[in-house]
């Protein structure tokens, strides 16, 4: 540790407050900082914020060697025209925050961000002496910071309340979410030091409650966003408030709660600005953040705007239903030879509007063959699934699902494989109940679902209620509805 | 208290088509475990006591003392959330003739530790003897080592601790402060024999309502420190009291005692049969059932012939029609391995035989297909394109392991007989996650999933009951946004 200079803790006027990113770290394939990337990052959302925040959560800083870490703040400065940069300087044990804290002190920092000290938890005690030698230590602004998702323990209010009487404590960061926590918070230390939110989710609740200005990983991908809440909340137009949080909402989930970082940097480089992959173990894609979630990401910054939302084409099929199953190898002398049964629905408005073709048969018959060649055909896009209304609960008469879109990524997949799976299966299940398929239908008979969904649907629901109505409709259609 | 060591069942309650305590099941459970116990717990966690009304309670536990007729003791679950109704039921319980109480911390509102202490302290006083019951999982209340030395140490008619947490540092604590003073019992399976061979004086278990002649042989054997038999019995047992344990004790319970044979019915709102105990977890206890010898082959007619077949009461009296067989299997955790498999099954001159000639003909670029086996002739189908080596092992060598071993297992069960491999095909539609990774996981979860989907192809199970019963209330892990 260094020579600690006698009560070096002086007064700062430095308070953090307004928008503030927690900048990923982009790292090159060989996992080395490329500071090209970091550049162009922080160039690319400088204009929309107060200040920047190199090295913290989101920044990957316990994957950062010390002299790494001093980097990243220089280069923040270098391109911060002025603007506050706040380095991320915590670590496991006091003497090495302090060393980087000091570091960050020499290169020229604003203030410093601190989380509680992890991995082995010491007492409140423990916690208290943490912060106090190294506001001894380094005289510059430090901020505190409460992350109970990764650290497993709160920051405690009580040493808290204790620290914020020590003149370069300045402020706390809260990104637990929990709003009870950040009130008592507020409550005690508000009036001393500035709170400000590290949780994208809460942050209209946590503005509003009274915090002084928020440190978030999605204030560098949507920053005008989080300024427009604060000048709403300024004017005191509430309602404009709660619209621009709840249009961001889904967005703020999955970069809190499914992968940090990672998800920013996937969500940045579909925006055109590639910050790069992070250091493993995290993987880019495949690990906490899923590849299903990937593509909504990518749906989510469609609907902000962010990104062309790319034109799909879709396709309802039209003419006699009997005539609809030809992509299957099935023509309408097959069907009426068979006595197959055929029904068509349609339902909905918009992008969930849905069209559901079905053709039923015994298994004795061509279908029987045309189903079974389906299984050992997944055709990229077209892929066949049999229709569950969970896992391990078929339906029967067994039932497959063929899309006539052709699926292009997860995301896609996921519309039908999920919500129009359950909702054909319920339907065929009540109509089993009253009885309009007839039971011995359930052991001698298969059948397959044409679904034609949009390219674009985004409502899982909606498309839920409108492929269960649909496929209601087909059935009595196909089976009419004696019952 | 001499009685209060050794095995004793947590009884199941089993319920009639009206909902009512189903008397003569219950009576059969009871002789079922009987010569294999040393005492008998009615009302308890897995006797879903807490859906039960204060009537049905004293019914349980009248039926029980009357059925065990003074060979066995009963010791009556009468833990309820206030002290005033756990008093009115303990004094009836004593004048009804059970042998003890087995009361569980006051639950849902949080009492504190002074006010739990009290709590005892009154139940104590009714005279007959108490045995405290810590179960945090459901209670919401862990006892800490000293309210449990306290009450052992002070109170007159605590005989015993029954510990349910699985936490095996306080399992040590009570048993270095009390042991010698009351009994100190077990109540968490998948620890039973750890905890009986470090000093434990017996366990109150669910699974013992399955297997109560196996845990009398660990309980023997710990007595009289044969170490080694208990670690190779436990191992055995293991797999099945884990899913007892954490898959929804009273279901998973009541699932086995029925798949053994017995009459048994599920369990009551909101608890619901395939919730918390899964579908796998159904074919992972018919699997380990099976292994244990407690489904023994039966004549089954099988396609116009007669089969040894291992069957359970849902399986169908006559399996007849083979032309087309759709099973389909998931199996999991973790999220990256699951498996999932679309299972056709039928004869080589049907329409499967037909399309398995067709698809080889023809190339699948990213899907090969590959014939994993000739008895039955088996088709793989990778369900999403395979990009890569690390894929490809994944589906071609460690799925297809899995896939193999199923199927190796269905022809010893005798869902596949053997007389008919060389004229079964099957295509299996096998999916396995692109983020994959621990390849153990991927193999057996193709072996359960594999496994389950035989089984339902072949028994044709769900049934129609089984899916109107389940169609609200099913819940497909894709349908909802992030």
């Amino acid at each position: 540790m260094r020579p600690a200079k006698e009560n070096p803790m002086t007064e700062k006027v430095f308070r953090p407050t307004g928008i503030n990113p927690a900048l990923v770290t982009p790292f090159d394939k060989e996992e080395n900082i490329d500071e090209e990337a970091f550049r162009r990052l922080i160039r690319f959302c400088l204009p929309h914020v107060d200040g920047l925040v190199p090295c913290g959560t989101t920044g990957e800083f316990p994957y950062l060697k010390p002299q790494e870490n001093r980097r990243l703040v220089e280069i923040a400065l270098e391109e911060a025209k002025g603007k506050p940069v706040i380095a991320g300087t915590g670590a496991e044990s006091t003497k090495k925050a302090i060393e980087l804290t000091c570091n960050a002190k020499e290169a020229g920092a604003t203030a410093c961000l601190i989380v509680t000290p992890y991995f082995l938890h010491p007492s409140d005690k423990g916690i208290y002496q943490h912060y106090y030698e190294i506001a001894k230590a380094v005289d510059i602004p430090i901020i505190l910071y409460n992350i109970p998702q990764v650290m497993d323990a709160y920051l405690p209010r009580r040493v808290i309340e204790d620290l914020a009487d020590i003149p370069n404590i300045v402020g706390l960061k809260d990104s637990s979410g929990n709003l009870t926590y950040t009130m008592e918070v507020l409550e005690y230390v508000g009036d001393r030091i500035n709170v400000l939110v590290g949780n994208d989710e809460v942050v209209l609740n946590a503005l509003a409650g009274g915090v002084h200005g928020v440190i978030l990983a999605s204030a560098q991908v949507y920053p005008e966003v989080w300024q427009g809440v604060v000048a709403a909340l300024k004017a005191g137009d509430l309602e404009k408030a709660r619209q621009l949080q709840r249009g961001v909402q889904k967005l703020s989930r999955i970069f809190c709660r499914l992968g940090g970082g990672v998800a920013v940097k996937q969500a940045l480089k579909m925006m055109g600005v590639d910050a790069g992959i992070p250091r493993k173990p995290l993987k880019a894609v495949g690990g906490a953040l899923i590849h299903e979630d990937r593509a909504e990401i990518q749906l989510e910054l469609e609907k902000l705007g962010k990104i062309p939302s790319s034109d799909r084409e879709h396709h309802v099929p039209d003419g006699p239903v009997a005539e609809r199953f030809k992509s299957l190898g099935l023509d309408s002398q097959t069907i009426a030879a068979a006595r197959m049964k055929c029904g068509s629905a349609m339902s909905g408005e918009g992008f969930e509007a849905i069209q559901i073709d079905l053709v039923c048969g015994s298994k004795e018959s061509p279908l029987g063959e045309v189903w079974a060649y389906q299984l050992t055909y997944p055709h990229h896009g077209f892929e066949a699934l049999t229709t569950i209304l969970e896992p391990n609960l078929t339906v029967r008469p067994s039932t497959l699902i063929v899309s006539t879109n052709e699926l292009k990524d997860l995301r896609q997949a996921n519309m039908i494989y999920g919500p129009v799976q359950n909702a054909v299966a319920k339907a065929i299940v009540e109509k089993l109940a009253e009885g309009v398929i007839h039971e011995r239908a359930m052991h001698h008979d298969v059948m397959i679902v044409q679904a034609a969904v949009h390219p674009k649907a985004l409502d899982r629901h909606a498309l839920h209620k409108n492929a269960f109505q649909a496929s209601l409709s087909a059935i009595n259609n196909a089976f009419g509805e004696v019952k | 208290m001499d009685w209060f060591k050794g095995v004793f069942p947590d009884l199941v309650t089993p319920f009639t088509k009206e909902d009512e305590i189903d008397e003569q099941a219950f009576r059969e459970l009871i002789r079922f475990v009987l010569p294999h116990v040393d005492g008998i717990v009615p009302n308890g966690t897995t006797g879903e006591f807490s859906f039960l009304t204060f009537e049905e309670k004293q019914r349980v536990i009248e039926i029980c003392i009357d059925e065990v007729r003074g060979r066995i003791p009963v010791l009556a679950g009468t833990g309820c959330p206030s002290t005033r109704e756990t008093l009115e039921l303990t004094k009836w319980a004593k004048d009804a003739g059970a042998n003890g109480a087995l009361v569980c911390a006051p639950y849902f509102l949080k009492p504190a530790f002074n006010e739990i202490y009290d709590h005892y302290k009154e139940i104590d006083q009714v005279g007959l003897p108490l045995v405290l019951y810590n179960i945090p999982q459901t209670a919401g209340v862990h006892y800490q080592w000293w309210t449990a030395e306290g009450m052992g140490l002070a109170f007159d008619n605590v005989i015993g601790i029954s510990d349910s947490s699985g936490d095996m540092p306080f399992f040590m604590a009570v048993l270095e402060k009390l042991r010698g003073t009351i009994a100190i019992f077990c109540g968490h399976d998948e620890i039973a024999g750890a905890a009986l061979l470090v000093g434990g004086d017996g366990v109150i278990l669910a699974s013992a309502n399955i297997i109560p002649n196996i845990w009398q042989e660990i309980y023997r054997a710990a007595k009289r420190g044969d170490a080694a038999f208990v670690q190779r019995r436990h191992k055995e047992i293991q797999i099945l009291i884990r899913l007892v344990a954490r898959k929804g004790g009273p279901q998973a319970t009541k699932e086995g005692v029925r798949m053994m044979g017995l009459k048994m019915s599920n369990v009551r709102f909101p608890m619901i049969q395939g919730g918390e105990f899964e579908r796998e977890d159904y074919e992972d206890m018919r699997t380990q059932l099976c292994n244990l010898g407690k489904i023994p082959k039966v004549k089954k007619r099988y396609a116009g012939i007669e089969v040894d077949y291992m069957a359970t009461s849902e399986t169908p009296e006559q399996l007849e029609n083979l032309t087309l067989c759709v099973g389909e299997g998931f199996a999991g955790p973790p999220f990256s391995e699951i498996a999932h498999i679309d299972l056709l099954l039928g004869w080589k001159d049907g329409p499967v035989g037909k399309a398995i000639e067709r698809a080889l003909g023809e190339p699948r670029p990213g899907h090969e297909l590959a014939i994993i086996r000739e008895r039955p002739r088996t088709m793989l189908v990778p369900t999403v394109t395979v990009r890569g080596a690390k894929a490809k092992q994944l589906v071609y060598e460690d799925a297809v392991s899995g896939v193999n071993l199923a199927i190796d297992h269905a022809i010893n069960e005798g869902t596949l007989p053997s007389a008919l491999l060389d004229d079964l095909c099957m295509i299996t539609n096998l999916f396995v996650h692109p983020a994959a990774g621990i390849r153990q996981r991927v193999k057996i979860n193709n072996y359960k999933a594999m496994r389950g989907a035989i089984r339902k192809a072949i028994e044709g199970r769900p049934t129609l009951e089984e899916l109107v019963r389940e169609k609200e209330a099913a819940r497909h892990p894709f349908r909802y946004a992030p």
